[in-house]
């Protein structure tokens, strides 16, 4: 496999995100209108909006798995612009997709190593191997099992769990609580403290607003495919129209 | 009960072939969900190749058919890359134009090697083996052998190799596959090639076996398809043990019912299929309405 | 635009057209155009069967072969009179039609090719060996067909009666596809889920085109038979088949008169090249391989995509500029509707209901009920199960434990069509409109409440179809209006932009009177504008006596408009109230917002609790 840029070690978060004018359409319809957002070092940013604000097309765009209209995305002195989605990973940005979108039919360790898949599967790859299942204890007993055959949490962590095999610098998440029971969601939360405590750079998109601003320092609420409102997660958390925009009073 | 013992070979090696069709079929099918109607024609052309080279440069058996699978996996690749704005959006179409470019494989094939086919001598000289009152030939040994080692390779390199493995990834979703940095493009080229490959050997070994000609497409394809579609479409296993089947039963059927034999064979799988439409080792669903 | 009396003039050329014609023909060329006439007739079989009613069908040459090979053992071996043969010949394709069709009930798309081509792979192996019908060397000498003492073994005069059949052919073919057995089977063909729930019985829809390509397979057999006087093995190879198969799509699939085109063009260019047959064969495979890719819908679709391609030019197309109309509410409520809340029933009462997919459990121990006339919101974070209770409400999942009754019964194993016919009405949430089909006929296809199995009025009385048509249109046209649509009745849903589809959704589940309503996220894409549109269409529906029951994550719209809400959070009820009470409660807040401690936000008092 081709060597592009060998991404440094997990976590050292010392590149910011920077997007501006990000657009998307679908045949007639702006999904996403110019969006903006920056994501400082070390950092983690949280999107939040009710379905069908654009929250996912923003990531997927930002990915490169939507064709985008506009926009300009930098990671550190990267312009990731013109990156193809298949090389994103190889520029440090792992991607948990909504939904989890693990490969069902493949072992849960299959899974994990071809998240490792820019990378060789021996030496220090075992070392990530072994770091994600101390993370996720439940994928070391499991890690013979058909992913297809987990929970719907196991299966988040196992998504999360892949991503990280690529040792990234930033991670996108799409959602990671949608179908969880709550006990659950608290179990993601935790992972996510804890990798934000490693100093990964997260940027979220969630519906969940709690899980949202108890893991990121900033966050955009977005409505119609824009940016309605961002600020520090501690102010938004207090602010009544967050509350108007989710629960319609 | 002899008989029905060396029926029951002589079908296994018929099936052999069939298994061999109809696991270039799944690969093919498995990873970019392209239903390749032509596939048995590219076969036909791997077994006219091989014949090919065989016959007129004197070359070695193997290496006629090591020339052929390179040959068809061309044709695979050129057939991938015309049809490939119709993958994973309509079946329908996609079915026929791949039944086009077999029409095209079929009049090439004519007026390259023209009307007439070929009968083409077994590589392995010989006799027929006598184990316990039955009589089997070497050759048909062989088939069986190869058949079986090109289903082992195949399955290691699915299951050992990362590029086997993100064969299989992109199979399962190919957009977290990209997520992963797979070339989605790169996977599924290779997989046709591979194919295409196999569907080269498959022809190549049906040589010896069947005259060769230009319709032998249509009659190595067909029992093919069935072989996939009762195996479970996509299936490696599936496609193995419904070939096997479908060649048993056609040679039952051509020992009880000798002209219809055709027409029973059908009659069974459509009748199996209706029951189990999902096939022995289908996991899809074909279709919820 | 009515029905058959559509450009008159012109069919009034063809048939001069076709009766002149054998003026200026030899004897050769009368054959050649002999053959094309029955190819054409087994082109639109095959146009009804897999372009019409999306059917893969590859056994269209054996029904060819059941009609021609009854014919000549029974005039042959039997003794039979030419046309007693021909309408037992008949009878045995249509048979045979129904049972390569029945595959078709169990699997779709390459499954059914693979099924159908093996079939007729089977029917060529039995007449090359089988004793009745003669070996690969086939039967000749059948008689010439008597016809009131006109000598059909004239090329000619067999011409005329070829003529005949095929006009009344594709005339029977036209008034189907454009009537509404033809509208349910494309509306069958563009999304056979969404088909089922607008009330479209797909099974017995599957075995009807079957039965069509049948008939018009079996006449081209019989006129075949009278015209060559000898079958053989080769007429009805696989080879045949597939240049059957070039013809269609050249042609295009989705117009009888393009399949016609395209049998006639394709017989023609391979009488012209007979002696560069596998030239020929090159062609047309190549042909068809370019066509597939670049132009689908083959030569009759091109001037609509010409059309289309103009149109997206020029910035003031018709459809493009109309603007969406108001919508004009309908009749007051019908008599027979309950008061709200009365001493009627609930509309629907689901107990206890849990479905499982493998391992998952989408939904689980769901118990609700919705009094008459209510508009009941459901709402719940993403992946809670919402659109799968619609699905099973709605027949297309079966539960896996718990009943559910509505439209007055237990329909926990109804089916979707029963359910529609029923009284029971849905939109999609990715907007499941029947694509190939314009505004008009997506609501006709709804409007008509009458059961598949009253297909048989086609063979019988056509005139029935025909008054009852008149009706459709006239009713087609008060939905339109009522709805704001009449703009864009001929217009394809695709052009349109996606307000006017979400609105187009709505006036299709309306057009079956139903007396339940399930909106999927009615509102989701819609702008500010429209929502408030939305939201009157909604109160309006509902004051005709319509119970209505909404999914949506606009909770704005949802609080304003729905009396009860049902919040659903991985597949469990974990409130129910009015919008002011499932605001206030606890597991609410902890759903949407992650949160249930009022004290981190500051809780917006609810204004008008009761």
């Amino acid at each position: 496999m081709t060597t592009a840029a060998e991404p440094s070690a997990a976590g050292t978060g010392t590149d910011s995100l920077a997007v501006t004018d990000l657009t998307v359409h679908y045949g007639g319809v702006c999904a996403v209108r110019s969006v903006a957002l920056s994501v400082a070092p070390g950092e983690s940013m949280g999107i939040i909006g009710s379905n069908g604000a654009g929250k996912t097309s923003t990531l997927k765009a930002l990915m490169g798995l939507v064709p985008r209209s506009s926009g300009r995305i930098t990671l550190g002195d990267t312009d990731l612009s013109k990156v193809r989605a298949r090389d994103m990973v190889r520029h440090g940005v792992g991607y948990v997709p909504e939904g989890r979108h693990v490969f069902p039919g493949l072992s849960v360790e299959k899974n994990l190593l071809l998240g490792a898949y820019c990378r060789s599967w021996k030496g220090e790859t075992r070392d990530t191997l072994a770091h994600v299942y101390d993370l996720f204890p439940i994928l070391r007993d499991f890690r013979g099992r058909a992913a297809g055959d987990l929970s719907g949490g196991q299966q988040q962590m196992l998504a999360i769990g892949r991503a990280l095999m690529s040792r990234p610098r930033l991670l996108l998440l799409d959602e990671p609580s949608m179908g969880l029971s709550p006990k659950l969601i608290e179990n993601v939360l935790d992972i996510l403290v804890r990798l934000r405590s490693e100093g990964l750079g997260l940027l979220l998109v969630e519906q969940n607003a709690k899980l949202t601003f108890g893991v990121t320092s900033h966050c955009l609420v977005m409505e119609n495919g824009s940016v309605a409102m961002s600020g520090t997660s501690e102010e938004l958390a207090h602010d009544e129209r967050v509350r108007q925009i989710y629960l319609g009073l | 009960m002899q008989v029905t013992l060396q029926t029951l070979v002589g079908g296994l090696s018929l099936g052999a072939i069939y298994a061999l069709i109809a696991v270039g079929f799944s690969v093919v099918y498995r990873t970019m969900g392209l239903v390749n109607f032509a596939h048995a024609d590219v076969a036909m052309i791997g077994a006219y190749a091989a014949s090919t080279f065989y016959l007129t440069t004197h070359v070695s058996f193997v290496l006629a058919i090591i020339i052929s699978i390179v040959v068809t996996g061309i044709i695979g690749l050129v057939i991938e890359r015309v049809l490939r704005p119709l993958e994973n959006k309509d079946f329908d179409l996609m079915l026929i134009g791949t039944i086009g470019f077999g029409t095209v494989l079929q009049a090439a094939a004519t007026l390259i090697w023209g009307t007439t086919g070929r009968a083409m001598p077994s590589p392995i000289s010989s006799g027929p083996l006598d184990i316990m009152g039955i009589r089997i030939r070497t050759y048909d040994l062989m088939v069986i052998a190869v058949t079986a080692a090109c289903v082992v390779l195949l399955t290691l390199f699915l299951q050992r190799t990362k590029p086997g493995a993100a064969m299989q990834a992109v199979a399962m979703d190919h957009e977290a596959a990209t997520a992963v940095g797979i070339h989605v493009g790169r996977s599924n080229a290779l997989a046709f090639a591979i194919g295409a490959g196999i569907a080269a050997l498959a022809g190549g070994l049906a040589g010896p076996m069947l005259y060769v000609d230009a319709t032998l497409g249509s009659a190595l394809g067909v029992k093919g398809f069935a072989a996939a579609m009762l195996g479970g479409f996509g299936s490696i296993p599936g496609a193995v043990v419904g070939g096997l089947a479908i060649g048993v039963l056609d040679s039952y059927a051509g020992d009880h019912f000798q002209g219809y034999s055709v027409l029973v064979t059908f009659l069974v799988f459509t009748v199996a299929i209706m029951i189990r439409p999902t096939g022995i080792f289908g996991e899809r669903t074909v279709s919820r309405a | 635009m009515s029905i058959l009396t559509s450009k008159p003039a012109l069919i009034l050329l063809g048939c001069v057209a076709a009766y002149l014609l054998p003026y200026g023909l030899n004897s050769y060329s009368m054959h050649v155009v002999d053959i094309a006439i029955i190819f054409a007739l087994l082109a639109i079989g095959m146009g009804l069967v897999m372009g019409v009613a999306g059917q893969i069908n590859l056994a269209q040459v054996a029904f060819f072969g059941v009609g021609a090979y009854t014919t000549a053992i029974l005039t042959t071996h039997s003794g039979f009179g030419f046309w007693t043969a021909a309408i037992v010949g008949l009878a045995a394709t249509v048979l045979v039609g129904l049972l390569v069709g029945l595959p078709a009930l169990r699997m779709q798309s390459h499954y059914l090719g693979i099924v159908t081509l093996g079939l007729a792979l089977g029917f060529v192996n039995w007449i090359t060996n089988a004793e009745i019908t003669g070996g690969a060397d086939g039967i000749s000498g059948i008689p010439v067909p008597p016809f009131f003492g006109i000598d059909l073994a004239d090329e000619y005069l067999y011409y005329y009666l070829e003529i005949v059949v095929f006009g009344l052919a594709l005339a029977f073919g036209t008034f189907v596809v454009r009537t509404r057995l033809g509208r349910r089977l494309r509306a069958m063909r563009d999304d056979a889920l969404a088909a089922g729930a607008m009330g479209a019985e797909i099974p017995l829809l599957r075995m009807t085109a079957f039965m069509l390509a049948s008939v018009y397979g079996g006449a081209a057999g019989i006129l075949y038979a009278g015209l060559i006087r000898y079958v053989a093995p080769e007429t009805f190879s696989l080879g045949n088949m597939f240049l059957l198969l070039a013809m269609v799509i050249i042609g295009g699939r989705r117009s009888l008169i393009g399949c016609v085109v395209g049998a006639v063009g394709l017989v023609l260019i391979r009488e012209a090249l007979v002696d560069f047959a596998v030239y020929a064969q090159l062609g047309y495979g190549i042909v068809v391989v370019l066509m597939v890719v670049f132009a689908p819908t083959g030569l009759a679709g091109i001037p609509r995509r010409v059309r289309e391609a103009v149109g997206r030019r020029r910035k003031n197309d018709d459809v493009r500029s109309a603007e969406l109309g108001p919508y004009l509410p309908g009749p007051a409520p019908a008599a027979q509707v309950p008061e709200s809340g009365a001493d009627s029933g609930p509309a629907l009462e689901i107990s206890h209901l849990t479905k499982r997919f493998g391992a998952l459990t989408a939904l689980d121990d769901v118990t609700l009920t919705v009094r008459q006339g209510e508009i009941r919101g459901i709402v719940g974070p993403n992946g809670s199960g919402k659109t799968t209770l619609f699905n099973v409400i709605s027949g297309l999942y079966r539960p896996s434990a718990g009943q559910v009754s509505g439209v007055g019964r237990d329909i926990s194993r109804a089916r979707p069509y029963q359910l529609s016919l029923a009284g029971m009405a849905r939109t999609f949430q990715n907007l499941r409109l029947f694509s190939q089909m314009t505004v008009r006929e997506n609501i006709l296809v709804v409007l008509d409440r009458s059961r598949t199995s009253t297909v048989w009025q086609y063979a019988v009385w056509p005139v029935g179809v025909l008054s009852n048509e008149h009706r459709l249109q006239a009713e087609a046209d008060r939905v339109l209006k009522e709805y704001g649509l009449t703009a864009f009745a001929d217009a394809h849903p695709q052009s349109l932009p996606y307000g006017i589809q979400r609105r187009i959704e709505i006036a299709r589940a309306m057009a079956g009177r139903p007396s339940l309503l399930l909106l999927d996220e009615p509102a989701a894409g819609l702008n500010g504008e429209e929502v408030g549109q939305l939201s009157s269409i909604v109160r309006s529906i509902r004051d005709q006596g319509v119970t209505v029951v909404l999914i949506e994550h606009n909770m704005g719209l949802v609080m304003s408009l729905c009396e009860r809400i049902t919040v659903l959070a991985a597949g469990s009820v974990i409130a129910e109230g009015s919008p002011a009470e499932v605001a206030a409660t606890p597991e609410v807040i902890e759903a949407y917002l992650g949160d249930s401690a009022p004290a981190d936000i500051p809780v917006h008092a609810a204004p008008e609790v009761p």
